[in-house]
């Protein structure tokens, strides 16, 4: 009796070790909350488990996985409607890279992805992070294979102006701040 | 092509299913287009954003839910499960691993085996609470198998084909999956794996004509031995004509052609 149940635990672990990172990460990223995250993701194994046997063999696992990750945070947020916004300081930090300039491009792109709307965000998100493929988004979506292919357009579109504005701003900022240093303070000139 | 039309075809570009001249034409639209082409970089630099690692206490708190749920109780504990804390008590029973108590407790649960066995003989409801337990972790079983042949990476299909193989019997699903692989998988090594777990269960005779009918569609000449091998193992008298149609078939390895022979000689 222990073996059998034993049993269905160790192979639950497979499953855990082999989906874990990438759902924490789907949901991180949708949310930039780390524990609500984890707490998610502990949900979506406890409903494996549930309804293991609503999993129709023949069709793609990982779709399945996705589908009922989006149902634990969708009813998550119906109970406990949002209370914090995602701010940029929720945001993991970049790990240094060999060329400054790519951290720096890197980071922007990252805040350019939390200003889109979560609808495109997560699209976004399932077919580059999740690996799935478009017929299982639409699956997953309820909607048709080339509204998939419209909404991906439509959610880099946005990244890209998102991207810019954010470039422009930090050009701003830095020619501001090589300004200043410039400039002698006011005054400075004239005085004495 | 104007960015409209490219708009359509952008996002299978992405994933490269694009038909060639589908993808001429989105790369030639992209020499000439830099807004499109930053498309493409952004969603490039995309996979450069850093992988969060959840923390060390998740596993943890997954064996508690998985105890929780073993318990009984459809809720996830918070905090120190008293499941933990009662199984650490096991810690005590250390006397287990010395020979004679080894021998005492396998006395106790032959015991134990016994009785239960005689009561559940008896007791129609707990033989059903076990069959119904037997059923799930076989739905389990079934999942991971199904699931990790599916995977993209060949490691992970190999270790989904070696999970397979811990069941005498094999759930028909998992039989077909294993049968899929065994024709359609790109790795040799999956390929030969899912003939080695298939060979167990000669007595289907599924198995038998799904590996006959793998021998003309494999080009790989080291799953073709193998498929050879396999089918003078069983005495499989019936796939001699197969093996001298494949003998016949032109550019075959010669390493396969004289295993073929070898094979036709044994079977007739």
């Amino acid at each position: 009796m222990l073996q059998v149940r034993d049993g269905a635990g160790e192979m639950l672990g497979v499953l855990f070790d082999r989906y874990q990172t990438p759902l924490f990460n789907f949901y991180s990223k949708l949310t930039g909350d780390r524990t609500l995250s984890e707490d998610l993701v502990q949900e979506v194994f406890l409903r494996i488990l549930k309804y293991r046997q609503s999993y129709r063999p023949g069709t793609p696992f990982r779709a399945w996985v996705y589908q009922i990750a989006r149902n634990a945070r969708i009813d998550h947020f119906r109970k406990f409607p949002r209370e914090r916004a995602f701010e940029p300081e929720m945001l993991p930090p970049v790990p240094p890279t060999d060329s400054a300039v790519e951290q720096q491009e890197v980071e922007l792109l990252q805040r350019a992805l939390q200003q889109l709307p979560e609808e495109k965000r997560e699209i976004l998100l399932l077919c580059r992070f999740q690996e799935l493929k478009y017929q299982e988004i639409a699956g997953l979506l309820g909607c048709e294979l080339n509204t998939v292919r419209t909404r991906i357009h439509r959610a880099l579109q946005d990244l890209r102006k998102a991207f810019h504005q954010l470039a422009q701003g930090t050009m701003l900022k830095k020619a501001e701040a090589a300004a200043a240093e410039n400039i002698p303070p006011r005054g400075g000139r004239h005085g004495m | 092509m104007e960015c409209e039309q490219i708009a359509q075809l952008l996002p299978d570009y992405l994933q490269g299913d694009l038909r060639p001249d589908q993808q001429h034409d989105v790369e030639a639209h992209l020499k000439q287009c830099a807004d499109c082409a930053e498309k493409i970089v952004l969603w490039e630099k995309l996979s450069l954003l850093p992988i969060e690692q959840p923390s060390p206490a998740s596993r943890a708190r997954f064996e508690a839910m998985l105890q929780a749920y073993r318990a009984g109780r459809s809720t996830e504990p918070r905090g120190h499960s008293p499941w933990r804390e009662r199984f650490s008590s096991w810690n005590s029973f250390g006397w287990l691993h010395a020979p004679l108590g080894r021998v005492a407790w396998s006395a106790v649960l032959l015991a134990i085996g016994f009785i239960s066995g005689l009561s559940l003989a008896n007791s129609r409801s707990r033989s059903q609470d076990l069959a119904a337990l037997e059923s799930q972790l076989a739905s389990m079983k079934q999942m991971v198998v199904l699931s990790m042949l599916q995977q993209q990476s060949a490691g992970a299909r190999l270790e989904g084909v070696t999970w397979s193989t811990r069941d005498q019997q094999l759930d028909p699903k998992v039989l077909s999956a294993l049968l899929h692989t065994l024709r359609h998988d790109p790795s040799v090594d999956v390929r030969l794996a899912a003939l080695d777990a298939l060979s167990r269960h000669s007595a289907q005779p599924q198995v038998r004509t799904s590996v006959v009918n793998a021998l003309q569609d494999q080009q790989s000449p080291l799953v073709q031995v193998a498929l050879i091998d396999q089918l003078v193992e069983w005495h499989d008298r019936e796939a001699a004509p197969h093996l001298e149609k494949l003998r016949q078939s032109p550019n075959l390895n010669p390493t396969v052609r004289q295993r073929a022979d070898w094979a036709i000689s044994k079977l007739n």
